[in-house]
């Protein structure tokens, strides 16, 4: 019986590449496993007011902006189920808010248009947070989100305690 | 001047330098893109408070991360930051006898970068009897730039500095 010789096969062999494409591919899996891109955090910019006497005082002769002081506490209420949910109260111009976001910012907006009309141009107006000692941290970056949503450009915490 | 052909694929050895080459570059992409290794100090264990506002910092380089936590006793709130000229975690109290630590830790790299900002991470449920004092402590050192990091929502989009 003849057997047929096997058909030598031709093509233009380079170099092996299977070791290449082995450490790379491993390199590129590290790197998609490692790899961080967005954090998932992002800031919110303050800025420290300026003390007329104490440690950070400064002796300038600009026009001091207007303050516009938000008291904000935390506490606790019982739940419809009975757990205790926590709370927040804001507190400023003669108005109070519990726990409404929404709320708060359409009563700092009002504040700010009344400012406005008042020749308080939005960047002299300093807002100043003035939270309680047991005001918890979620709380006070919820109101410090309501005073930036009601276009407030100068927000900062108070240090009065 | 004849052009290079592309060698022919057989059953037995595919083309793989179309392969290579998107590899390649999806490996430079993650190289230049992700950050790998980069230490900014930020404690892991912290639980960030949600906001829907925020900005991303650019100049990270130009910032310091104070990790504030609640003390097992006392009033006093543990600081950690990573020093920038060891590259090691610190503890940094806010008062040491007569000494201030942390504002003079502060001070320091005010003075050295007038570009120098602070983030500070606490935890969303952190009071602000803790996080008052090393307000108190930004404000000696006369560190203007506050920001303070929160998580982000999904679905939110930030904005840039």
């Amino acid at each position: 019986m003849k057997m047929r010789a096997a058909q030598k096969v031709h093509y233009d062999a380079g170099p092996n590449m299977t070791p290449l494409v082995d450490v790379v591919m491993v390199i590129l899996i590290f790197l998609m496993l490692t790899g961080s891109f967005a954090v998932g955090e992002h800031f919110l910019q303050s800025n420290m007011p300026v003390t007329k006497k104490g440690a950070g005082q400064v002796n300038d002769k600009s026009v001091p902006d207007e303050p516009l002081e938000i008291r904000v506490d935390s506490f606790t209420r019982p739940g419809p189920d009975g757990v205790s949910v926590d709370m927040w109260a804001a507190q400023a111009g003669g108005f109070m808010i519990q726990n409404n976001t929404d709320q708060l910012v359409s009563q700092l907006t009002k504040m700010r248009e009344a400012l406005n009309k008042n020749n308080q141009p939005t960047d002299k107006i300093q807002v100043i947070i003035n939270p309680g000692r047991q005001t918890k941290y979620r709380h006070l970056i919820d109101v410090y989100q309501a005073a930036l949503r009601a276009d407030f450009s100068k927000v900062s915490f108070s240090t009065a305690h | 001047m004849r052009g290079h052909k592309m060698p022919a694929a057989h059953a037995t050895h595919p083309n793989v330098t179309p392969l290579i080459d998107i590899v390649m570059c999806l490996i430079i992409f993650y190289m230049l893109v992700a950050k790998i290794g980069v230490n900014m100090g930020q404690d892991a264990k912290i639980e960030l408070p949600t906001s829907l506002l925020g900005i991303t910092l650019k100049d990270m380089g130009n910032t310091v991360t104070l990790n504030i936590a609640r003390p097992p006793t006392g009033d006093e709130p543990l600081v950690t930051m990573l020093d920038p000229s060891t590259g090691q975690m610190v503890d940094l109290k806010i008062i040491d006898g007569t000494k201030r630590p942390l504002a003079a830790f502060l001070k320091k790299l005010k003075g050295e970068n007038i570009e120098f900002k602070v983030i500070i991470r606490g935890d969303q449920n952190l009071e602000y009897r803790y996080l008052e004092p090393v307000l108190i402590t930004c404000s000696e050192a006369a560190v203007k730039n506050v920001n303070f990091a929160a998580r982000v929502p999904q679905m939110v989009k930030t904005v840039s500095e």
